[in-house]
């Protein structure tokens, strides 16, 4: 968590600055009257650290994959819900009586 | 759907509130989101809380849905009087609810009163006539006083109007299943599959029945439909590694003397005795040489 947290934050500001950057070297091009041909390669690699970075972030942070295999322990089905809208009452409890002195207090 | 982590997690849960270490609210929580059936333990933790003058007020609005739960599972430990009472606290908070009136209904059929049941609900029916759950209680009566024709029928009708609930088309397979009719249980379980096709007990119940109806085709549909089992089960299934033995035991016979290929399923029925014998050595290991008796006596090991 903590160290996916800080490698987000770190992509932000590789983006930020990536981002100062070419407004700087646009600004520089006006001074100097040349045509734009490309990024800056510092930009270009700013870029890609940082869309790592965030990548990282983005699996890390948000919490752990579940599993979408129909036989992993967690979707494995191993008993079906009891029908309770179909719940009937007859049957053999009623000869073993539940524990008398249970009772609700009002 | 219990997942197995879920299972895992109510009887860890049950057995640390059964000896005293508290989190039984979160215990009665979890038995109703999975709807399991464990009214005595429902009734006795419930109670306890409703009791407890502190616990039950640090429950807020939730207090009145413990009411319901503690009021169906006395009447499933037949504690009518306890029923009552927990009724009776909700009549007065919510006084002319449906659902508290579907209560009452359920318990006049916990008491036997099936023709005053039956009263109460056709009246809750005048106001909704599409309640589905009153619609599947006049199913459970019919049911409960044995009289499994008249249930299919409504169970039937009910089905018309509500076709996506896979629920009732469970009951309903089971229904049929116990007037042995076979087929139409066959049929509610394929659409059951049909509607949830992960689901591998649906599959499991499917092959069961073409089993018992027995057949060439039946048997060999069977076989499949016990793979598919393993296969969403990842093998874990022990019923379903005995069903490709019994099943692929059965075709043989069926098809001795006749020289049909089987070639395409033979590696499967040793495969399955094997995986039977690998889990009864993990698990049960004082059971394997009575597993092992019964495999040989089939001929599936040697």
């Amino acid at each position: 968590m903590g160290v996916g947290f800080i490698a987000g934050v770190l992509g932000g500001l590789l983006f930020a600055h990536a981002a100062y950057s070419t407004i700087q070297y646009r600004g520089m091009l006006k001074i100097m009257e040349e045509e734009f041909s490309g990024p800056p390669t510092n930009v270009v690699i700013e870029l890609l650290l940082g869309f790592v970075l965030c990548m990282v972030a983005g699996l890390a942070v948000p919490g752990k994959f579940h599993s979408i295999l129909p036989d992993s322990e967690e979707n494995r089905v191993v008993s079906l819900p009891s029908n309770l809208d179909f719940m009937i009452f007859n049957h053999r409890g009623r000869l073993s009586p539940f524990d008398p002195e249970l009772k609700l207090k009002t | 759907m219990v997942g197995a982590t879920e299972e895992a997690r109510l009887n860890q849960l049950e057995s640390q509130v059964d000896n005293g270490g508290g989190g039984a609210w979160e215990y009665l929580c979890l038995v109703r989101k999975l709807k399991a059936r464990r009214s005595e333990k429902v009734l006795r933790h419930g109670i306890f809380i409703l009791n407890s003058h502190i616990a039950r007020s640090k429950l807020g609005g939730e207090e009145w849905t413990l009411y319901e739960q503690v009021a169906v599972a006395a009447m499933d430990c037949h504690r009518n009087d306890i029923a009552n009472d927990c009724i009776e606290a909700l009549s007065k908070k919510f006084p002319g609810s449906i659902r508290v009136g579907r209560l009452k209904g359920m318990l006049l059929e916990a008491k036997g009163a099936w023709p005053d049941a039956e009263k109460i609900y056709a009246q809750l029916l005048v106001d909704n006539p599409l309640d589905q759950i009153i619609l599947k209680r006049k199913v459970a009566i019919a049911k409960a006083q044995g009289n499994l024709a008249a249930a299919v029928e409504y169970l039937n009708n009910y089905l018309e109007t509500f076709m996506a609930d896979h629920d009732a088309w469970r009951e309903l397979a089971e229904l049929y299943i116990s007037i042995q009719m076979y087929k139409q249980a066959a049929f509610c379980y394929e659409e059951l599959i049909l509607s949830q096709p992960t689901v591998p007990l649906y599959h499991l119940a499917y092959a069961d029945v073409l089993y018992t109806m027995g057949g060439l085709e039946n048997l060999q549909a069977a076989k499949k439909y016990y793979a598919s089992t393993i296969n969403l089960t990842g093998g874990k299934n022990t019923r379903a590694l005995y069903g490709i033995c019994l099943s692929s035991v059965a075709i043989n016979q069926l098809t001795k003397g006749r020289n049909k290929d089987e070639k395409d399923s033979a590696d499967l029925q040793p495969l399955a005795a094997e995986a039977l014998l690998k889990d009864y050595k993990e698990r049960a290991p004082e059971k394997l040489p009575l597993v092992t008796a019964m495999l040989r006596n089939i001929k599936l090991v040697s």
